[in-house]
């Protein structure tokens, strides 16, 4: 023991009841009261922010500890053997050993902890009413310069009491705090802002917050102002947000600054935006008003940043929005639709950015957008006028233009907002399917008719054909429309039968441009809406071979040769959109050739059957009754008439029909042709011709050129094609509906008449939106069918019969 | 490397890297409170160390300057006392008296890596041992009567172990 200097140290737990106890107590006493006699002189040096050297800092430091651990003396004197002081922290194994040790927590530690403790806090608070005297007065700008001034030099100060006072902190506070005996113990800095918050802020913070809000006011009205005031009394108050649940409350809760700074400034900032939003519309327009918004919108933000604490941000944000544009909507709503009709992007831009800040703002901007991209649709189809009805150019690019100018602004000013997109689309999926081309043919389905007429407009082989890039461009952009057509399944009827026209007249453009187009609706529809396409496609290319193989096939043969050029195409009877011919009989000349593939053909593939169909078939005939030797390219039906005349130069038409076995009006619509083209003559007028008429060659025929095309379609046979393709759709309509039921059905066994009427309309939405009417009437075939019965007992219910 | 000054109770003033020295959080608080001025010269006094004391803590200091941050306390974790490193095991085999001044020293100047290996140091010659025993390790004077020994005994009878 003696080896310890016991006048300064903390020491081991051992028994000391061999001191003098009285005079312990005495010699502590006398020397506790010199020690904070030195100390109170260092902390005032403190905070009068001399320059304070290492050794002098260390002083002090030493001055605490030893006024804390000067205590074993007093527990010495007053309790035999007390707990070592001070430094077990709950850490160490030095406790135990004296024997009433369980009894005694309320140590001289403890006691000699809160007296310095006391003399500290006291010191603080006379030092702070102190101050007050200095700036109670105090108004503006100097109370602010004044506040902010000692509020910092107090807070360096602070910092430098609180490190002189660590072990204070380390070992009295913090078990004070840990135990949770005592309410309102901090770490010395803490305090320090305790007291100056129940001392100087308490008395202070009405004239500074309104000062602050006076400078922010005239910072609002453009002056320049000295924003350090500002944000110096910010983060007092942010530091002076104690959260005193916490031990040693080291956390902040915000609480000083919300209360005393936060809610006033937000009522101020609503008041000023009132007033100023208010009248600058009073006096100037709508879209000067917005770029003041804006400008406003942005200083606040900036304002924060700078000078407020963070947290502010949102709800001055809220604020703002709801003084400066909710307030204000339906002015805005008014203009929004004068912006649409001047199109001033820039302005419709500004718009949406401010709209956007307000929760569920952008509805009625969406229903507007969307009401006028459809009146501009229907506009710009109206306006085109007939020209929209027959040329499908001219239809797809307008509604292409209108299209693209309001994707561009969606875009560019919408920001692509999924909302705006969604109104676009709907927009235009309302103008595209239901206009006044539609109306005026009575039908949603012209609009797919015509897309596809324009597709083979694109692809069909021409002296316009656009170079392969600027194609594919076109082509992407009939997928943009095509997306809208509600009449899917139309569409691909029309474009399989203009494709398979093109590729079994050879008249395609590229092939290409065709597979990309077909992959095209393969990515949109599925591979169930080409797949037919793709047969064909594929088919062509079997032809292909197939030929070759013919040709080889008879070279080789040793039959006598054809003396004509064959070739055919094979096309599978399912994929194709093309009908049976009527009747016909082949030409001799042809026979032969036709008989000699099936041979081949069946001998290759048995068991398949072929079927001829004259009427997309052509040929060429090389004239010799001409003066010049002409080469006529005429269709089958053309060729069989005109070798009629290799016989005889004159016939009757009833003689014609029993020779070709073409049917009577049919066959006076492939003479007229022939009239025409000035190849025949008849003494009756071309309109009038009956089954009497003779039919003579015209031997005279001349033609500027050596090769002529005669094969020119037959007016009737476009027009039944047509309302043919029409009536196959209804038809095909049925099946997939009473598909889509029996599927529906299987899974669900029994199904109310609503939800499957509502089923049936979601499967099919992709192809077509199905009248309810025909759902009903499908339904019924069903029940026919025996497929469904109407289930006993309930109403409205069907269930499925296995 | 800048350099600091300590100055030991009886006087010696020992020349350390500032880095090192800031192993002491007292230090450390005192460089960062007064500014890290570029007065070399000024000595930090040390009155509560002396300099056989102050050598060995700059000793452990210099060991150990490269040392991860130790983690915060924890509760609910088991605190060891079998844990010391064999460099820390022979530097801290010196005699009692040597072993408090150090604990004196770690807790004045707020080296927490030190006390607490040093107060393990002596847990350590507690362990196991009988209060006899714990006695003669100590030098400590029995001052119990048989009575209140014996009441002592019965209070703390659950943790004995069985």
């Amino acid at each position: 023991m003696s080896s310890l200097n016991t006048n300064v140290r903390p020491q081991m737990p051992l028994r000391q009841k061999d001191f003098d106890q009285q005079t312990i107590l005495q010699r502590t006493t006398c020397y506790k009261h010199e020690i904070w006699g030195d100390l109170q002189e260092g902390i005032e040096q403190v905070y009068k922010r001399q320059h304070m050297e290492k050794k002098r800092y260390m002083d002090l430091y030493t001055h605490v500890y030893n006024y804390c651990t000067s205590v074993h003396h007093q527990s010495a004197a007053s309790s035999a053997g007390g707990r070592v002081p001070n430094n077990n922290g709950g850490r160490n194994a030095f406790v135990g050993g004296g024997k009433k040790q369980a009894g005694h927590v309320q140590g001289g530690a403890q006691l000699v902890g809160l007296e310095l403790y006391k003399r500290l806090k006291e010191f603080l608070r006379l030092y702070l009413v102190n101050l007050l005297q200095n700036g109670a007065e105090l108004m503006g700008e100097d109370v602010l310069a004044f506040y902010t001034k000692q509020w910092e030099e107090y807070q360096f100060s602070s910092r430098v009491l609180n490190g002189v006072c660590a072990y204070l902190n380390r070992h009295w506070v913090k078990r004070e705090c840990e135990e949770g005996r005592k309410v309102g113990i901090y770490e010395i800095y803490q305090l320090a802002l305790v007291t100056w918050r129940d001392h100087l802020f308490q008395r202070l913070n009405k004239q500074v917050t309104n000062a602050v809000l006076k400078l922010i006011e005239r910072e609002r009205n453009g002056e320049t102002i000295n924003t350090r005031l500002v944000s110096g009394v910010i983060n007092c108050y942010v530091a002076l947000g104690l959260n005193e649940d916490e031990a040693a409350a080291r956390g902040q809760n915000l609480l000083v600054y919300k209360d005393t700074f936060e809610a006033v400034f937000l009522e101020d900032t609503e008041r000023f935006y009132t007033r100023e939003s208010t009248d600058f519309l009073r006096n100037n327009p709508v879209t000067e008003y917005m770029i003041k918004a804006e400008q406003r919108l942005q200083e606040e933000q900036r304002r924060v940043q700078v000078y407020l604490h963070e947290t502010t941000m949102e709800r001055l944000a809220k604020t703002c929005d709801r003084v400066l544009i909710e307030k204000h909507l339906e002015i805005f709503h008014a203009e929004f639709q004068k912006l649409l009709d001047g199109e001033k992007n820039g302005d419709l831009g500004r718009m949406y950015g401010l709209v956007a800040r307000i929760p569920d703002g952008l509805c009625e901007l969406r229903r507007l957008l969307e009401h006028h991209i459809h009146a501009q649709g229907l506009q710009a189809i109206d306006k085109c006028g007939d020209a929209a009805h027959s040329d499908p150019k001219v239809y797809v690019s307008t509604i292409l233009e209108v299209h693209k100018k309001y994707n561009a602004l969606v875009l560019i000013a919408f920001n692509n907002d999924s909302g705006f997109v969604a109104a676009l689309d709907k927009a235009c999926g309302r103008f595209i399917n239901s206009n006044a081309v539609t109306k005026a043919a009575n039908s949603s389905s012209k609009s797919p008719e015509l897309l596809a007429k324009y597709c083979d407009l694109l692809l069909k082989k021409s002296s316009k054909n656009p170079e392969e890039a600027e194609l594919e461009d076109t082509l992407n952009q009939v997928m943009v429309v095509f997306k809208y057509i509600e009449d899917k399944d139309v569409f691909q009827k029309f474009y399989s039968k203009m494709l398979a026209k093109r590729l079994v007249q050879h008249m395609s453009a590229s092939d290409d441009a065709e597979a990309s187009m077909i992959s095209k609706l393969k990515q949109a529809c599925g591979f169930e809406y080409t797949s037919k396409l793709q047969r064909m496609f594929q088919d062509i290319g079997v032809s292909k071979d197939l030929n070759e193989n013919f040709r080889k096939h008879m070279s080789n043969s040793c039959e006598q040769p054809l003396h004509i050029d064959f070739s055919i195409q094979v096309l599978s009877s399912g994929s194709w959109p093309f009908q049976q011919s009527s009747s016909f009989q082949l030409p001799t000349e042809l026979e032969r050739s036709v008989h000699r593939f099936t041979t081949f053909y069946s001998s290759q593939h048995s068991g398949r059957k072929l079927n001829w169909l004259y009427n997309m078939s052509k040929g060429e005939l090389v004239t010799n009754c001409f003066k010049n030797r002409y080469t006529l390219q005429a269709s089958t039906f053309q060729m069989a008439v005109l070798l009629q005349y290799n016989d005889n130069t004159a016939w009757t038409v009833s003689q014609l029909e029993q020779h070709t076995g073409i049917k009577g009006d049919f066959l006076i619509q492939v003479l007229q042709i022939l009239l025409k083209a000035k190849l025949l003559i008849c003494q009756d007028d071309e309109s009038e011709l009956s089954e009497s008429s003779v039919v003579e060659l015209f031997v005279g025929y001349k033609n500027k050129k050596l090769r002529v095309n005669i094969n020119i379609p037959l007016k009737t046979e476009l027009k039944v094609e047509q309302e043919a393709t029409h009536k196959h759709i209804e038809e095909d309509r049925k099946m997939l509906i009473q598909a889509a039921i029996v599927r529906i059905m299987k899974t669900r066994k029994t199904l109310k008449h609503q939800h499957l009427v509502v089923e049936v309309l979601n499967q099919l939405s992709s192809r077509f939106k199905p009248r309810v009417p025909v759902i009903k009437k499908c339904i019924d075939i069903l029940i026919e069918k025996e497929y469904l019965e109407r289930t006993e007992g309930e109403k409205d219910t069907y269930s499925y019969l296995a | 490397m800048p350099n600091i000054k300590l100055q030991s109770s009886d006087s010696e003033i020992f020349t350390v890297d500032v880095e090192i020295a800031k192993c002491s959080v007292t230090i450390k608080t005192m460089l960062e409170d007064l500014g890290m001025e570029d007065d070399e010269e000024e000595v930090v006094p040390l009155p509560n160390v002396n300099s056989a004391i102050l050598k060995k803590v700059i000793q452990w200091a210099t060991y150990h300057k490269d040392d991860p941050p130790l983690p915060e306390d924890d509760e609910n974790k088991e605190k060891r006392t079998d844990d010391i490193s064999s460099w820390d095991a022979d530097f801290l085999k010196v005699d009692q008296g040597t072993l408090f001044e150090l604990i004196l020293a770690a807790n004045y100047l707020d080296i927490k890596g030190l006390l607490d290996v040093t107060c393990k140091t002596v847990a350590n010659m507690i362990k196991g041992k009988t209060p006899e025993e714990i006695r003669k390790t100590f030098n400590i004077k029995n001052d119990f009567t048989a009575a209140e020994e014996d009441q002592v005994r019965k209070e703390n009878e659950w943790c004995e172990e069985k």
